[in-house]
């Protein structure tokens, strides 16, 4: 079934037929904001981006360039499970596993890029990451680069401890074995 | 040797100063006409509430975007001159010069002021004084159009053929409504010599009121600027170009050959500023500005050295111009683009007998005895 | 035969059918983690529990043998709440490693909690009992004993398959764990099977390990060439590269697959794949080595031979006879492989190493040409110049290789199997890229479908061989699979 709405569309009367009165009201507009801004040029609600910044609001729902978590230790918080890899809407997160020897862990990402230039924020890697090990919340805001390889955050890039968020995390599936590998070094 | 110049002084005088007349004048047109591409973009930025373009800049001054028609050339300079493989080489290198020469001939018949007198010589501020000044004006305009025909028609692409079609049926249908608008004025100046028409706008009318164009013709002022504004394939008949459905006729230019399409578009701009002022606005006519000096209808006096009133007519005419290029800028940022055949529907059946009307009416007046 | 209903379906079901399996003919599927179509029934897990009206307790379905009148009921509430607790059970001290486990995706617990369970755990994390992480039993198995569930199927196989029995159930009760046997190791040449069999992470394949989430793998069903068994696999893939192969049941052929048919899948993109030509041991663009080769071949013409493999499809065998036939008009041509074939070791391994000895016979019957004894025998006298072939089927004729030194022209997929004296070499396609027709040791057909493409420039083997004979001013015509084989008849 297709729905249809019916429109009522009001039919022209003769002043506004002849559009003359609508032109010299529409150029009243347009006139208006010219000569507002041209003399005032402050009251303009732009915003000369890079050099000018509006405070960014900093709530939950605020999402930023992306980093990965650290744990006490230095080590990335990710266990490249591939969950953010898989819920990316974008395709743009590259991952490649590898294994640790003896750190029960087992697991971590031996390449972690994200190819800004691709992301279109949706959050949906933060959402899906069973280790709380990727967030967005650095307050940076994912601007432009002149050339491809500046929009590619590495492992090194996004590894970042920001201690007024509460890092490091004591959240995530794999933080048990952390801990307990973290133990048994300190015991040696 | 002296001889020849003594013999040849009228002609030769009168070279030179046409020479530097057209240096002097065109020079002032092509500058404005430069400032008018950032103007364009200055003036929509304005009236969007944003800032427009403020980069470009100089050893780090900017001055708002002062530079950016010069960022703009040479930009312009250093693109890739593409020429498509099936284009006809001739007319597709021709198109743009045939869009910018009539243009800028226009130029001759302008008068920009009415004389000044140099070391006791009589030098009209108008470089070709045409007695027929507005057919010259009309019969160049008919021109514009083989730079349209030959653009979309030589770069063997359909949507620029497309364009092309549009842009002639267009511009033959208000040419004609264009050249009827005038006919009134004509009838009430008795003359078809621009700078005749600018000093019968001289006068008062009932004591007070400048007796230009426009108040003895409103009507046709407005259907003369509607028809003006297609016939220069502007906002919002900019369907020739309609960059959201066909590009337009200069789809397969690049580099200074689209400059020039698009420079002589601008130049068609102050072109129009230009007729509208001197057609219907006085043209250099100040109100209560005579030869001798200011004479105000209350009897009130101010007497004036000549150069000072000759600069003051020059100052007048720029600044008709420049107001006139503002609102033509104005109504492209206000309108919405028409739609092809309610643009062909306003042309023959509202504009076209409303012109014809206006004739009649002036016509009728004219003979009543008043 | 006994007649039952399974939830008011009716069922006539064989004598000895248990209640799983006849559920599963009626199309029920009841959930397990010990039952194993092809392991002996253990019903330790108690996931297959089922309601049998008028019995006292739920029932397992694995081990309960259908019997007259029975009324089963496999959707009950009271069979729903018994899966849910058996699951909330097995996961109390299940360990939290699904990101880092290998197995999620295809893991039984993670599955039948989703369609069974969705409760929220009762426990506490941090109480779950500690048991050995992941450590390597095997060249290609890795155990974590805190992972697994005791379903024994990993202990089953090794005693009923391969009748190793290196694994056990160490320890009892709620302190018992999966071990090797002291002095073993867990290298029994099917012993991936495991990591496949294995319905959670306990055991995980340390080639696959990290390598990839099962996921993201695509997954085309193709045959494994490792020996004249034929068994069917299934190649799982992701952009282009294969990750692992696993068995693809059957009644015909094979239930498991083996270490080594596994592994074969490396040799597509190992560090010594041949994708350009190879002249005298420098690598050089295919097209000039083409050249090359097809002018030592015009060279020798009626003095060259060609010799066919039990290792190349159908196709690429016929593509070979046409050469030697159109092209070089030779009459030194070989289609004639003999090898005694029949299962090595019991389970899957054959006698005969080459996938296609069978395969070649209907090539030979169609095309002719003289025996593999009379073609070493002019080769040996020297009556031959140049050997056009393919580089593992240097082995069969290496004798006389040796004793007359031709010029070897041979079709090679990896160098490492170019043979050592060989004149010139030419990649070709391996059939995990390209598609072939295949006779096992059965005389079943085996057709294998390319999961993943070619490396740029590398074409099948009769697409190359179809430029050789052009190089030397032939058309062969092969511009088709189909056109390979015309006139060959594959029964």
């Amino acid at each position: 079934m297709i729905s249809v709405k019916k429109v009522d569309n009001k039919p022209l009367n003769l002043l506004e037929r002849v559009y003359l009165l609508e032109i010299a009201r529409g150029i009243a507009v347009t006139a208006g904001h010219f000569f507002r801004n041209l003399i005032n040029p402050e009251g303009m609600p732009t915003v000369q981006y890079p050099e000018q910044r509006i405070p960014l609001p900093g709530n939950a729902r605020l999402r930023t360039r992306h980093r990965l978590k650290i744990r006490a230790d230095g080590s990335p918080k990710c266990v490249a499970c591939f969950l953010c890899r898989t819920a990316c809407p974008a395709c743009c997160i590259h991952i490649e596993a590898a294994e640790y020897p003896e750190n029960t862990v087992e697991k971590y990402p031996a390449v972690f890029d994200i190819d800004l230039s691709r992301c279109v924020v949706c959050g949906m890697c933060v959402e899906a990451c069973p280790e709380d090990a990727i967030a967005m919340d650095t307050n940076e805001l994912p601007g432009g680069a002149l050339a491809r390889p500046d929009m590619m955050l590495t492992k090194e890039t996004l590894l970042r401890d920001i201690p007024s968020t509460g890092d490091p995390s004591v959240k995530g599936a794999s933080n048990r074995l952390a801990n307990e590998y973290l133990k048994t070094r300190g015991e040696q | 040797m002296t001889g020849f110049f003594e013999a040849n002084r009228e002609i030769l005088l009168f070279t030179g100063l046409t020479a530097v007349k057209i240096a002097v004048f065109l020079g002032a047109v092509m500058g404005f006409t430069a400032l008018l591409t950032l103007a364009e973009r200055k003036v929509s930025a304005l009236m969007q509430d944003r800032i427009g373009p403020n980069r470009a800049s100089v050893f780090g001054f900017a001055f708002n975007g002062l530079f950016q028609p010069a960022a703009d050339g040479i930009k312009m300079i250093l693109k890739e001159d593409f020429m498509p493989e099936r284009a006809e080489k001739l007319f597709f290198t021709l198109a743009p010069f045939f869009a910018l020469v009539p243009a800028l001939a226009l130029f001759a018949v302008m008068p920009f002021g009415d004389y000044v007198m140099v070391f006791g010589c009589r030098v009209q501020l108008q470089i070709a004084e045409l007695p027929l000044g507005l057919f010259f004006v009309l019969a160049l305009s008919g021109l514009a159009i083989y730079g349209v025909i030959l653009g979309g028609w030589a770069s063997k692409s359909n949507f620029a053929l497309l364009g092309a079609m549009r842009g002639a049926a267009q511009m033959v249908s208000c040419e004609v409504v264009l050249g009827l608008t005038l006919v009134g004025l004509m009838m009430i100046y008795g003359s078809a010599g621009l700078q005749n028409m600018v000093r019968s706008q001289g006068g008062l009318l009932f004591g007070f009121l400048p007796a230009w164009g426009v108040v003895y013709q409103p009507f046709a002022f407005i259907l003369f600027l509607t028809a003006a504004i297609a016939e220069n394939k502007r906002g919002p008949f900019d369907l020739v170009e309609g960059e959201s459905e066909i590009i337009g006729y200069f789809m397969e230019y690049s580099s200074m050959r689209f400059a020039a399409f698009m420079f002589a578009e601008f130049v068609e701009i102050v072109l129009v500023a230009m007729l509208a002022a001197t057609l219907f606005f006085g043209g250099w006519q100040v109100p209560y500005l005579y030869e001798t000096g200011f004479l105000f209808p209350g009897g009130a006096q101010l007497p004036l050295n000549h150069y000072l009133v000759s600069a003051m007519q020059v100052g007048a005419f720029a600044a008709k111009t420049v107001f006139f290029s503002w609102f033509l800028l104005t109504v492209r940022w206000t309108l919405p683009r028409f739609r092809f055949d309610q643009l062909m529907g306003l042309c023959w059946k509202a504009l076209l007998p409303l012109a014809l009307l206006n004739i009649l009416i002036t016509g009728a007046v004219m003979k009543l005895p008043l | 035969m006994p007649t039952l209903t399974i939830d008011g379906q009716t069922i006539e079901a064989a004598k000895g059918t248990t209640l799983l399996e006849a559920a599963q003919q009626l199309g029920i599927y009841i959930p397990r983690y010990c039952y194993h179509p092809n392991l002996s029934v253990s019903g330790n897990c108690r996931m297959c529990l089922v309601e049998v009206e008028k019995a006292p307790k739920l029932v397992t379905a694995c081990s309960t043998e259908a019997a007259q009148g029975m009324a089963v009921l496999t959707a009950s509430n009271k069979v729903k709440a018994a899966r849910r607790d058996v699951l909330e059970f097995l996961l109390i001290n299940h360990p939290l490693d699904c990101p880092i486990c290998d197995q999620a995706g295809e893991c039984g617990l993670q599955n039948y909690y989703m369609e069974y369970s969705l409760a929220k755990s009762r426990f506490n994390a941090a109480d779950k009992v500690r048991r050995p992480k992941r450590r390597a039993v095997g060249p290609y198995l890795a155990l974590d004993n805190e992972r697994c569930i005791l379903c024994t199927r990993c202990v089953r196989f090794c005693s009923e398959v391969t009748k190793t029995s290196e694994l056990e159930v160490m320890e009892r009760s709620d302190h018992s764990y999966i071990g090797l046997k002291e002095g073993t190791a867990l290298d029994n040449g099917y012993s991936l099977n495991i990591a496949d069999n294995c319905p959670v992470g306990a055991f995980t394949s340390r080639d696959f390990r990290f390598k990839q989430r099962v996921w993201f793998l695509k997954k085309t069903p193709t045959v494994c060439l490792g020996c004249a068994t034929g068994c069917l696999i299934e190649a799982q893939h992701n952009e282009n590269v294969i990750y692992r192969l696993t068995p693809r049941p059957n009644a015909e052929t094979n239930t498991w697959l083996c270490d080594y048919g596994r592994m074969t899948y490396k040799a597509v993109r190992a560090g010594d794949r041949l994708t350009k030509g190879v002249i005298k041991n420098g690598q050089i663009d295919l097209k000039p080595a083409l050249r090359e080769a097809a002018a030592r071949m015009d060279e020798a013409r009626r003095s060259a031979a060609v010799l066919g493999s039990p290792w190349l499809s159908v196709e690429d065998n016929a593509a070979l006879a046409r050469f030697a036939k159109d092209a070089l008009r030779t009459e030194n041509y070989c289609f004639d492989f003999n090898c005694g074939q029949g299962i090595k070791d019991g389970i899957l391994i054959n006698n005969d190493p080459a996938p296609n000895t069978s395969g070649v016979k209907p090539v030979k019957a169609a095309c002719g040409g003289i025996t593999l004894t009379e073609l070493s025998r002019r080769i040996a006298a020297g009556r031959i110049k140049a050997v056009l072939m393919e580089a593992r089927a240097a082995a069969l004729i290496k004798d006389a290789l040796k004793a007359a030194g031709p010029r070897l022209i041979v079709f090679a997929a990896n160098t490492g199997e170019i043979p050592a004296g060989a004149y010139a070499a030419l990649p070709y396609a391996s059939y995990f890229e390209t598609p072939g027709t295949f006779v096992n040791y059965q005389g079943l057909l085996r057709r294998t479908k390319p999961p993943v493409e070619a490396p740029e420039g590398v074409k099948p083997l009769w697409a190359v061989v179809n430029e050789l004979a052009s190089c030397s001013g032939t058309s062969l015509g092969l511009d088709s699979v189909e056109e390979t084989l015309k006139g060959i008849y594959i029964k």
